[in-house]
């Protein structure tokens, strides 16, 4: 499959909407990073050695794709434009590092983009498998099929005491990271979050913003990775995400039930603005985007805003990041065509919605 | 740009978006190649540009804690301090000042280099721990699970004793026994897993 597959359509399979607790969990990502016995790490590493290793760890999962039942497009990151690049990092295909590595490097990908091994990023080989909804344990069950076919076939770089080798040291050990990328508006609304960041980082767990550090979220938008990689088995680490996950669930759904009784119609006048601004706005920057998003999707969870699909949020979220505008625009654009064309995209795309809707009710 | 004298007399930049509080923040923004600077005070500056700080490292370095670490916990007296220094690894010629700078290992065989040095890191960036507990690669991997099956045989016949069911008990004993006669004759190689 080309990689234009992947960089025409803003839709993925984790943007389903389904999988257990969707309203809330948006998706579930695990990451394997492995590395092979008798190169050097991608820091200190030759052209040659990420040569070798690039052609050696592509041929593997390439072979193995009737094994694995999967169809992988192997992409050579030096193949692509630096816009292409931004887009990949965009549906969080590969990392920012992997797009600016001067070294040789790849992505596999499965054709539904749930599975990406991204080679001679960091590590030799970063395992990512990226399933809709809270699915710890079926994302995992994926993800370990893959280091294993890998495993029969490359030499893994693993020492007794430090378990699997990185090169960072916050990797070592299981070289895992379990995250699940959360909706949480009620409890940004009630000012709860920064108490949850607080516990949760005792339990040697994270919390950040998915598009970026700082403990104002883009969106409302959270993820929750272990922390800890080193003296915890793989399932105690899986277990702890699930039960911490369910609980932050849990008091979403409390935060949500509150501000339903005490501020109803403040709310639903708030979730109908941001609809309304999505669909008639002529500029749009990033932030207010997401923030009317998130809005109108928790409009839809509350069962306040009825006539939206959800699955169409999680792809404007994706399509309206710079790098994606400029594709679908075809050229480069500043920030103020940017925040215009954004505008327009978003409304075009509500719009769509609102048409196949009414066709479909007069044909019933 | 609006400037206000304050108190004593010295010109003082007002934030731009609300127009009250003083600026401390330049926004340089790149507009068709010109370079246009705003100015506002933190506050405004947070909810305007969440994204538009690009931090020249992270905000809080993993490098610079190792480093911190390192000279809290090791005070030692100089001459010893510059040998620690000078440990190189002979594979990629990292010295694990590199690693601590760097806050990454050169490859594989670093840790090997480093092993002495190594759990003072680790217990700090893993909750006091030093000692990877889960799965492992190949043979090794397969005994792994392996001994960890037999280990849950075990606490399940335990469990069938301690609640009278022989029967069960006995079952789960030569099922435990069936999986280590695998484990000392299909294992193959001579590692040793503890």
């Amino acid at each position: 499959m080309s990689i234009e597959h992947f960089l025409d359509n803003s839709i993925s399979s984790w943007m389903a909407g389904v999988g257990q607790h969707s309203d809330i969990v948006m998706s579930t990502r695990i990451r394997l990073a492995r590395n092979l016995n008798g190169y050097r790490f991608p820091l200190a590493f030759t052209e040659d050695e990420a040569h070798k290793i690039d052609q050696s760890v592509s041929a593997t999962l390439l072979d193995a794709s009737d094994e694995l039942d999967m169809q992988f497009s192997s992409i050579h990151i030096k193949d692509v434009s630096e816009l292409s690049r931004q887009v990949l990092v965009e549906k969080h295909l590969i990392s920012p590092k992997l797009a600016n590595s001067p070294m040789t490097g790849s992505v596999l990908l499965s054709n539904d983009e749930s599975v990406s091994v991204m080679v001679n990023e960091e590590d030799h080989i970063r395992i990512q498998c990226l399933f809709p909804g809270l699915q710890i344990q079926e994302a995992y069950a994926q993800a370990d099929v893959l280091d294993r076919v890998l495993d029969k076939e490359l030499p893994y770089a693993f020492d007794e005491q430090f378990g699997y080798l990185t090169s960072c040291p916050t990797n070592t050990g299981t070289g895992l990271r379990a995250s699940v990328m959360m909706h949480l508006p009620a409890l940004t609304m009630t000012k709860q979050m920064n108490r949850i960041v607080t516990i949760i980082s005792r339990l040697g767990m994270v919390v950040r913003g998915i598009y970026g550090e700082g403990s104002e979220a883009l969106g409302n938008v959270y993820q929750v990775s272990n922390q800890t990689t080193l003296g915890k088995s793989e399932e105690d680490i899986l277990a702890d995400l699930q039960s911490i996950t369910e609980q932050i669930i849990q008091k979403e759904r409390e935060a949500r039930d509150a501000l339903l009784k005490h501020s109803a119609n403040t709310l639903e006048d708030r979730l109908y603005r941001s609809l309304g601004t999505l669909s008639f706005a002529r500029i749009m920057a990033t932030d207010e985007a997401a923030r009317c998003l998130s809005d109108v999707r928790l409009g839809i969870d509350m069962g306040l805003i009825e006539d939206v699909d959800v699955s169409i949020l999680n792809e404007c979220m994706v399509f309206m990041q710079p790098g994606f505008l400029q594709k679908y625009a075809g050229t480069s654009l500043n920030t103020s065509e940017r925040d215009m064309f954004r505008a327009k995209l978003l409304r075009e795309r509500l719009q769509k919605e609102e048409k196949q809707k009414t066709k479909g009710e007069e044909s019933e | 740009m609006k400037k206000v004298k304050n108190e004593r007399g010295v010109l003082k930049v007002i934030c731009e978006n609300c127009k009250q509080r003083p600026a401390k923040v330049t926004v340089t923004q790149v507009h068709n190649g010109e370079h246009l600077e705003r100015h506002y005070c933190e506050v405004c500056a947070n909810s305007l540009h969440p994204f538009y700080v690009e931090y020249k490292q992270d905000p809080l370095s993993l490098h610079q804690l190792l480093s911190n670490w390192f000279s809290q916990t090791e005070q030692q007296p100089m001459q010893q301090k510059q040998q620690k220094n000078i440990i190189v690894c002979d594979e990629c010629g990292w010295s694990i000042q590199r690693f601590l700078d760097e806050g990454k290992f050169g490859c594989a065989n670093c840790y090997n280099s480093f092993r002495p040095q190594l759990p003072n890191v680790f217990k700090r960036l893993h909750n006091g721990n030093t000692k990877h507990t889960g799965k492992a690669p190949g043979a090794l991997g397969e005994k792994i699970a392996l001994k960890k099956r037999i280990e849950a045989i075990r606490t399940q016949m335990k469990d069938a004793i301690a609640t009278e069911s022989f029967e069960e008990a006995a079952k789960l004993r030569d099922e435990a026994r069936d999986l280590e006669s695998q484990l000392s004759t299909g294992g193959g190689d001579q590692t040793n897993v503890n």
